[in-house]
């Protein structure tokens, strides 16, 4: 009798304890868009993802900001970007967007997002550079991320057709006529010049030395480049043994025309970008933005924006900035739009880890 | 709770009274925490097994497993890692750099019991003992005579395991030496839903070599003197394997660990007194050619404890102890070599009835690390009958946690400042148990609440440079069920056991203007969890089946995203062929029967349906005794 009592009573629990465990799904999230959304006129925002195994994503703001779409990758092609999203161009209609840690670009249609091929066989891939109907230049660290270079990336096959050695961690990528300014922040390492490539004949020109670590390169109204060096720390990483630096290059002659030192020995300048004049550059620097008139020889002591961004961007269409804060790096990171006067728009939750914007 | 004990000494007359060899301070002045005992027969179903295998299987630990085979951590209550206290016969394992142990190199056939303390015991264990502490224990028996055990297993994957033990054990004397071998390719297929199509793929850069030995040492010196002696080598090489939105991944990792200990106890009728001493070299060498990075750490920790047990009346005992540890660690991203002194005074006090079915205990331990005190801490708990199968435990608890060598020395941005992180937990246990001829029944319900403060966050600095700061602040409260029925004859078994447990451990603290991740449950603590396991025995042959469901998980600390739930059901069989002096068993493992598609972390892949089969073999020489292997 006993033992059929605790027997039912066994059962009674059990079940108690299995149907206790409902699988009620959190929340959709509501700004995950339809398959058939399109993506135009608006910011791309690529969002690195949480570090480890997990996967970054791409989210979409439009320019009027009544739209915002995260997670589109995902949405139209049920599979994820993959490990740490670092870049995205739009290319000839197509999307090109750069996973460091896969190794790999997603080519997507540049307005819905269909996938639309896969270029593998990069190594810590960073920024895709587009130069003629077939042909796009891409940025790697290389293997150790020690070997710094361009790969060469044939358009019409999706394939790697050739290796171009630069400075270590090849980075930011601009264009005058046809040279290619390659800034080479060093890697995982230290590096401090500007190689300078051929986009015709795939040939390293020249290799400038600019100041430690250039990592942000942007090209001015008069076809001169401008290069933003980070630094380079001490051996205990508790000061920098070599400051930031703002670099002016000449874009013909590459000669080294103004070169201007940041005083702090604790904060490295970051994010260079320019207006869409080309005639102002906007940088980070010591937890603020700042401005610089191509023409000025002196650093700005006044802020635009006393605020840091993780990443920074400028719309080419009306100069609205929009800075990027990844918050804990853990939880999805917001966007905030600032007037060309520096006065706050809003503030718009994207992704995890937002790194890079591209304006289309 | 107390040891398991060989049964075999029922029988037999001419032995000597059983010497339990016993953490001390386990058994005496923790009655009020609830715990889990995993027994040897429980160990000897996951011989060809790991710890992090044993928990996910056996406990409500929620084990983060990167893979097969890869590390594994735990979450006990919804703390942290580094917030369980794995101690080996009382001695710390967790490592002075990252406050962490990697539970899959610890093998299952190194240990003859696993204890899960549940509940703060900083009081007892030290810094690191928050959320529970695993006590991993080492015992045995004197007087049984020469004996040789092997096991064999071959599994999916190509997992080849070798175990071998040799044991002698004479009336004062018991040397034993356990040498295990285990490579395992470990290139099961899964399907990468992180890549264009979907595609089955097959995991790369998953091997893994290991081999270890355990030689112990039990001497009775005379009838109240007892020393022992234990030796713990082991060597892993592990390739880590890519997780699914990784393309290519050539990191490996390789282990080597030395540990030695030694106790010697004095175990008068009024008083004892213990003095154990330890030794741990730890090295770690990570490479990762494709990053660069060659990572050799190197650790060193030499414990001395000393503790003293007696009574003053017939309704106490006390406990008083010291314990200083040092510990020294250097790798590349340390400027030089650290060391840290810690040394802890303790004391415990328990009052309780004459027939020891009531008990109040109180715990108090004062650390000091490099001469600099950290938080006091202390414990009370309250035990007993309540009425007839009822029985309960109340504890409060302080914990402390001290901040690793990692955290204060790494270059860039260790922060030699930072606090201990501490706090209060409480908790209340309620079991039935009701033992009948036949079955056995075991009920038993939890509630627990914590706070940790001064938890240790990294985070990047204004020039942006990450480091750890003590940040955040974290509540975690749950509930826990535990049923066990046991029904046994002298031919028949069968044990039916559930457990449930539903844990909240949110973040309290904004650390950013409108927050997003306050009040949000930690990553990777699962709320919901739940086991079954069921098992039928008939003289030498059984079947058991282990079910495993572990809720959502949040991977966003905003908890925006998150991975889905999973079940898995895992099934063994064994059968036992008892001959003149020896006893062979042939054993079928099969791990997830119902092809369950499923990651512990995200993109991290884990094997379908996957098998072990093997065969023990055992040879004792003295045949009247039955014995549990």
């Amino acid at each position: 009798m006993k033992t059929n009592k605790i027997l039912l009573f066994t059962a009674i629990t059990f079940g108690t304890i299995f149907t206790s465990c409902k699988k009620d799904d959190p929340e959709p999230d509501p700004t995950t868009p339809t398959a058939s959304t399109t993506y135009d006129n608006g910011v791309f925002v690529t969002n690195e993802g949480p570090f480890g195994s997990g996967t970054g994503t791409l989210s979409f703001i439009s320019r009027s900001g009544s739209a915002v779409y995260n997670d589109i990758f995902e949405a139209k092609n049920t599979f994820p970007l993959g490990n740490i999203v670092q870049s995205m161009s739009i290319y000839n209609t197509k999307g090109y967007i750069v996973v460091n840690n896969s190794g790999k670009i997603e080519v997507v249609d540049g307005s819905s997002m269909a996938t639309a091929g896969t270029i593998t066989g990069f190594t810590y891939p960073r920024y895709f550079l587009g130069i003629d109907n077939s042909k796009a230049f891409v940025t790697e660290w290389g293997t150790s991320g020690l070997a710094g270079a361009v790969k060469v990336v044939d358009l019409t096959t999706n394939t790697i057709t050739g290796t171009i050695n630069t400075g270590k961690g090849a980075e930011n990528m601009v264009k005058v006529g046809n040279k290619v300014f390659v800034a080479c922040g060093g890697g995982f390492d230290n590096d401090s010049v500007v190689t300078v490539i051929d986009a015709i004949t795939n040939v390293v020109d020249t290799t400038i030395f600019v100041g430690a670590n250039p990592t942000y390169i942007q090209v001015d109204a008069n076809n001169n480049v401008w290069v933003l060096c980070k630094g380079k720390q001490n051996a205990t990483w508790t000061a920098l043994e070599q400051t930031g630096k703002l670099v002016r290059l000449n874009g013909t002659s590459y000669a080294t025309e103004l070169s201007l030192s940041f005083s702090s020995t604790s904060s490295q300048p970051t994010n260079l970008v320019v207006n869409a004049a080309k005639t102002t550059l906007y940088y980070n620097y010591s937890g603020k933005l700042y401005a610089h008139a191509i023409a000025s020889t002196i650093l700005n002591s006044t802020a635009t924006i006393n605020r840091s961004f993780y990443a920074l961007g400028i719309d080419p269409i009306n100069d609205q900035f929009y800075g990027s804060d990844a918050v804990d790096f853990s939880s999805n990171g917001k966007v905030i739009r600032y007037s060309s006067a520096g006065v706050t728009i809003d503030s718009i939750t994207v992704g995890v880890i937002p790194g890079n914007f591209y304006f289309k | 709770m107390c040891m398991l004990n060989v049964n075999a000494q029922n029988d037999s007359l001419h032995h000597l009274k059983v010497v339990e060899i016993k953490a001390t301070r386990s058994v005496y002045f923790s009655s009020a925490s609830k715990f889990q005992l995993i027994d040897s027969a429980t160990l000897e179903r996951y011989s060809n097994n790991n710890l992090a295998d044993l928990l996910s299987h056996e406990s409500m630990v929620f084990i983060k497993s990167y893979g097969l085979g890869s590390l594994a951590s735990s979450s006990f209550r919804g703390a942290g890692s580094s917030h369980t206290a794995v101690l080996w016969n009382g001695f710390n394992l967790q490592s002075s750099m990252h406050g962490m142990i990697d539970l899959s190199l610890i093998p299952a056939n190194f240990l003859n019991t696993v204890q899960l303390q549940f509940g703060s015991a900083s009081a007892l264990w030290g810094s690191g003992a928050v959320g529970g502490a695993i006590h991993l224990n080492n015992s045995n028996t004197f007087n049984k005579g020469i004996s040789v055990y092997s096991n064999t297993s071959f599994g999916s994957f190509l997992d080849k395991q070798q175990q071998l033990s040799f044991e002698l054990s004479k009336k004062r004397i018991v040397s034993t030496l356990k040498v295990f071998n285990h490579d395992a390719k470990n290139d099961f297929e899964f399907t990468n839903k992180a890549q264009y199509g979907k595609p089955i793929q097959r995991q790369r850069n998953a091997e893994l070599k290991q081999y270890g030995l355990l030689q112990e040492n039990y001497i009775q010196i005379n009838q109240f003197q007892l020393l022992n002696t234990r030796y713990w080598y082991q060597y892993s090489d592990r390739q880590m394997p890519p997780s699914m939105t990784q393309n290519v991944n050539v990191a490996i990792q390789k282990d080597e660990s030395s540990r030695f200990t030694t106790e010697w106890q004095l175990n008068k009728n009024k008083y004892s007194v213990n003095v154990r001493a330890a030794y741990f070299d730890e090295k770690l060498y990570y490479e990762d050619s494709l990053t660069a990075l060659f990572s050799k750490s190197h650790s060193q920790s030499a414990i001395v404890e000393l503790e003293t047990k007696f009574s003053i009346t017939k309704y106490d005992m006390i406990n008083i102890g010291v314990n200083n540890t040092n510990n020294t660690a250097n790798t590349e991203s340390y400027n030089k070599p650290h060391n840290q002194n810690r040394s802890s005074v303790f004391a415990s006090y328990r009052l309780h009835t004459l027939n020891l079915k009531w008990n109040a205990i109180l715990n108090v331990r004062q650390e000091f690390v490099n001469n600099k005190a950290v938080p006091f801490t202390s414990s009370f708990g309250l035990d007993g009958n309540i009425f007839r199968y009822f029985y309960l435990k109340l504890n409060v608890a302080q914990h402390y946690r001290i901040p690793t060598f990692n955290d204060l020395y790494w270059v860039p941005g260790g922060n030699p400042n930072l606090l201990p992180e501490s706090g209060l937990s409480e908790d209340a246990t309620i079991a039935y148990k009701q033992a009948l001829k036949k079955v056995k029944v075991e009920l038993e319900a939890a509630a627990f609440n914590r706070e940790i403060k001064n938890w240790v966050i990294w985070q990047p600095d204004v020039s942006g440079i990450w480091t750890p700061q003590n940040v955040q602040e974290v509540w975690s409260r749950g509930l826990e069920y535990k049923l066990n029925v046991d029904y046994r004859t002298s031919k028949w078994e069968i044990q039916v056991s559930g457990l449930y447990n539903y844990v909240l451990s949110t973040n309290q603290k904004s650390i950013s203007a409108n927050d997003a991740t306050l009040h949000k449950q930690l990553i990777y603590v699962p709320i919901q969890n739940s086991q079954g396991n069921f098992l039928i025995q008939y003289k030498g042959t059984s079947i058991s089946y282990n079910h495993i469901y572990v809720g959502y998980r949040y991977t966003s600390s905003d908890n925006k995203n998150y991975i889905k739930p999973y079940s898995v059901g895992n099934v063994r069989v064994s059968h036992d062929v008892v001959l003149t002096g020896a006893k062979i068993k042939v054993y079928a493992q099969f791990n997830n029967v119902f092809n369950e598609q499923y990651e512990i972390i995200e993109y991290r892949a884990m094997p379908l349906l996957n098998y072990q089969l093997g065969l023990a073999i055992y040879f004792h020489e003295k045949k009247q005794i039955k014995i549990i292997i």
